[in-house]
């Protein structure tokens, strides 16, 4: 009878005796990965971080941040969000001076929160929703990508200007936030193209078997659209794509970063006029040599090639959190916010960044425009959107 | 035992070993005092709460619900509504009641108001459901969930439909959740021994007996449901203030099956099975989540594979439920002087003869 009360005691006892506390040092700057080690969150969490970690090596082989070198924390949050908030402050236990959180908004914000209790500066990684930031955590808490509105508000003036699209269409896959960020943008560029218009827009859910009902209303219109804005992402995207085209669709569909990468063009063979925008090429083909050097680096590093632009961020993350110190000579948050907040179209192996006092986000930046054609993926543009989307525009959706 | 002693004096001892258990669990976190470790303890008194006010219906009534969780997400949204800038709410959760919108209270009102709406719901879901019994009920409770996380998914102007609702004050400090696990300990027992509460138990092991004898069971279940949903709606709001994040999926299945199976683990019939399970088994994955980082052993670090926590969870379940089919308590409770068990009146096998 009284064996498991010795058992619970035993493992209390023991728990107790596990969880000794961690000092800061000094010596070393620490940056703290909040992230997802487990779950599914992982695949989009694991390769922003090595890519983080290369460009964190980088800066050790040249002698540190401040002449001190910089150590990794890490703490797994197991794509929870209750193991998220003590991944947080786990890694703060251990001495924190940046805390990285997991890339999606909803995963990343509890570590994030517990970094801005603890008055620490925390990056997502590549979370691209407004309230990955100021809005939705704190004055000390930024995004390391570019809004999903700048995506669809980039793919709608990229294709009025270079395509002459006057009749756009537009299919929302309602299922995420990031989906309607994507349409939020192309919404707020629409107007602002003369004489563009449009011409039919309808929903579908990402995981509805058939979108039949939503390609007829596109083929029983007088003329087919000059472009289709389909703000979608993996995995039901690939199945709306097909679709499409099975259909005999033949009007470029305009698409947000999350279709970006080769891994799913084998499920559409030959595929064409298909349109992303991406920060940077995974395709050995990016108008910067030296993103062809990091995909190489990144090769040598992990294994494989990056699947898609989502491994990008973690670089630029680092990237810049390291200028900001060494601009404030500390790692002081208060010190390093008020020098991020300074960049103005900061150069990045990636695109421009720009942080203000009220968006610790990027609401316009350089994007790569990359077509697919005959199920071959290459760089044909790059396009910047000729205004910033304001401020007020984003938080209000 | 002498007969002329009260159901009270008979069984003071079980609230006062489970808080005592509780306030090692709080001084625990005070001693060690890191981070981690403290917010650890605090999901362990959130998971109290939760599971203290499934057993209130469950272990009182016999019947299962799947819905109680339900209860959890209203009041993690009360909470979040009545705490966070009213700035924010104008911008997120326009169609929220203005009284509402222009609130700003201490989180302290926020729970309270939480667990009376929280009640006053599961009231009137109540009403309607208490007349039906067995596996009927019970699948009855999960349609209920189902309605509300729906509900909670998509009515944007007022939840922000699937998207976080941030903004949500974050208090790490452990003693307002021990407090408030002391407090459902408290308010739990003291049902269980009320008119209320035996006549309900009475009506678990011999339904027809019990309603020959003149207890009307849906109205004591009636009882147990409101008390019990109130519970489930303040462990929600603990939620809420604890992560600083909600979401409605949050709150659907994988807590409801946590919950339930701490409460089964643990003794489903007895209050102090419900403590116990929640603390054995949350102990039982801190120290695996331990050995998924790493434990040094005298400089050799063994670590198992990232994931086997859940694994490992999902065995020791099945180990002791082999060995100990009613749980570890085997629905009995603690007690002092007769340490470790002692049954409470209209227990399942046998009453108490004095």
């Amino acid at each position: 009878m009284k064996t498991w009360m010795k058992t619970g005691l035993g493992v209390a006892l023991s728990a107790l005796a596990l969880s000794l506390p961690a000092s800061a040092d000094d010596e070393k700057i620490i940056v703290g990965f909040a992230t997802a080690q487990s779950g599914f969150m992982q695949a989009y969490d694991k390769p922003a971080e090595d890519a983080a970690r290369i460009r964190i090596d980088e800066i050790n082989k040249a002698g540190g941040l401040l002449g001190k070198q910089i150590e990794i924390v890490a703490a797994d949050t197991k794509t929870d969000r209750a193991e998220g908030a003590k991944a947080g402050l786990e890694v703060l236990d251990k001495g924190a001076d940046l805390v990285v959180v997991s890339c999606d908004y909803d995963f990343g914000a509890p570590a994030a929160l517990a970094a801005e209790g603890a008055g620490k500066v925390s990056f997502f990684l590549c979370a691209e929703s407004v309230k990955a930031g100021i809005q939705g955590v704190g004055p000390h808490s930024f995004s390391a990508s570019v809004l999903a509105a700048v995506q669809g508000a980039t793919m709608a003036e990229w294709a009025y200007t270079k395509r002459n699209a006057r009749n756009f269409y537009r299919l929302l896959d309602t299922w995420t936030e990031y989906n309607k960020g994507i349409c939020d943008g192309f919404d707020w560029m629409l107007p602002r193209l003369k004489d563009a218009k449009l011409v039919g827009e309808d929903t579908f859910k990402n995981d509805d078997a058939s979108i039949a009902a939503q390609i007829t209303r596109i083929k029983s219109l007088p003329q087919e659209p000059d472009a289709i804005m389909l703000c979608t992402m993996m995995p039901g995207a690939v199945s709306a794509v097909k679709q499409i085209r099975a259909a005999g669709i033949k009007a470029p569909i305009l698409n947000g970063s999350g279709m970006s990468g080769s891994y799913w063009l084998s499920a559409v063979p030959d595929l064409s006029g298909f349109i992303v925008p991406e920060q940077g090429s995974v395709h050995g083909d990016d108008p910067n040599p030296k993103v062809t050097e990091f995909n190489a680096t990144y090769k040598a590093v992990t294994g494989g090639d990056p699947s898609s632009q989502y491994v990008y961020p973690g670089y630029v993350m680092i990237d810049v959190w390291a200028k900001a110190v060494e601009r404030a000579k500390t790692t002081d948050a208060d010190a390093v916010v008020a020098e991020l907040e300074k960049m103005k179209d900061e150069p990045t192996l990636f695109g421009p960044r720009t942080f203000t006092s009220e968006l610790h986000h990027q609401n316009r930046g350089r994007y790569l425009i990359t077509e697919i054609t005959n199920g071959k993926p290459k760089v044909i543009d790059e396009w910047t959107i000729s205004e910033a989307i304001p401020v007020d525009y984003l938080a209000s959706k | 035992m002498q007969r002329s002693q009260t159901i009270l004096q008979r069984t003071l001892s079980t609230p006062v070993i489970l808080i005592a258990i509780l306030a090692i669990v709080a001084l625990a976190a005070l001693i060690v005092g890191t981070g981690p470790f403290n917010q650890t303890v605090i999901e362990i008194f959130i998971r109290i709460v939760l599971v203290v006010g499934l057993y209130v219906f469950i272990g009182n009534s016999g019947v299962i619900s799947f819905g109680h969780i339900g209860f959890t997400c209203l009041g993690a949204y009360m909470t979040a509504w009545l705490t966070i800038l009213p700035a924010m709410k104008k911008s997120k959760l326009k169609g929220l009641p203005d009284i509402i919108l222009n609130a700003k209270l201490h989180y302290g009102w926020g729970l309270l108001a939480a667990t009376i709406f929280a009640g006053l719901c599961a009231y009137i879901i109540g009403k309607v459901l208490m007349r039906l019994s067995g596996i009927a009920a019970s699948i009855a409770t999960f349609a209920v969930l189902a309605v509300i996380i729906q509900v909670y998914s998509n009515w944007d102007s007022v939840t922000g439909a699937q998207s976080s609702v941030v903004g949500i004050p974050i208090v790490r400090t452990v003693w307002p959740y021990f407090a408030c696990a002391v407090l459902v300990v408290i308010v739990a027992y003291s049902y269980s021994i009320s008119r209320s509460g035996l006549a309900l138990r009475s009506a678990r092991d011999e339904a027809i007996a019990a309603s020959a004898s003149g207890v009307d069971i849906t109205r004591e279940r009636l009882i147990a449901f409101v008390i019990s949903g109130a519970m489930m709606g303040l462990g929600g709001a603990l939620y809420a203030h604890s992560v600083g994040v909600v979401t409605p999926d949050t709150f659907y299945l994988n807590l409801t099956f946590i919950c339930l199976s701490m409460l089964v683990v643990g003794g489903m019939n007895s209050l102090s099975g419900a403590v116990l399970g929640v603390v054995i088994l949350s102990s039982i994955i801190q120290l695996l989540r331990w050995f998924e980082k790493g434990v040094d052993f005298g400089g050799s670090i063994v670590a198992l594979p990232l994931g086997v926590q859940e694994i490992a969870i999902g065995v020791v379940m099945i180990v002791i439920l082999m060995f100990r089919p009613s749980g570890l308590t085997r629905n009995k409770e603690l007690s002092w002087p007769h340490w470790p068990f002692k049954q409470l009146p209209a227990g399942r096998s046998r009453a108490p003869t004095g």
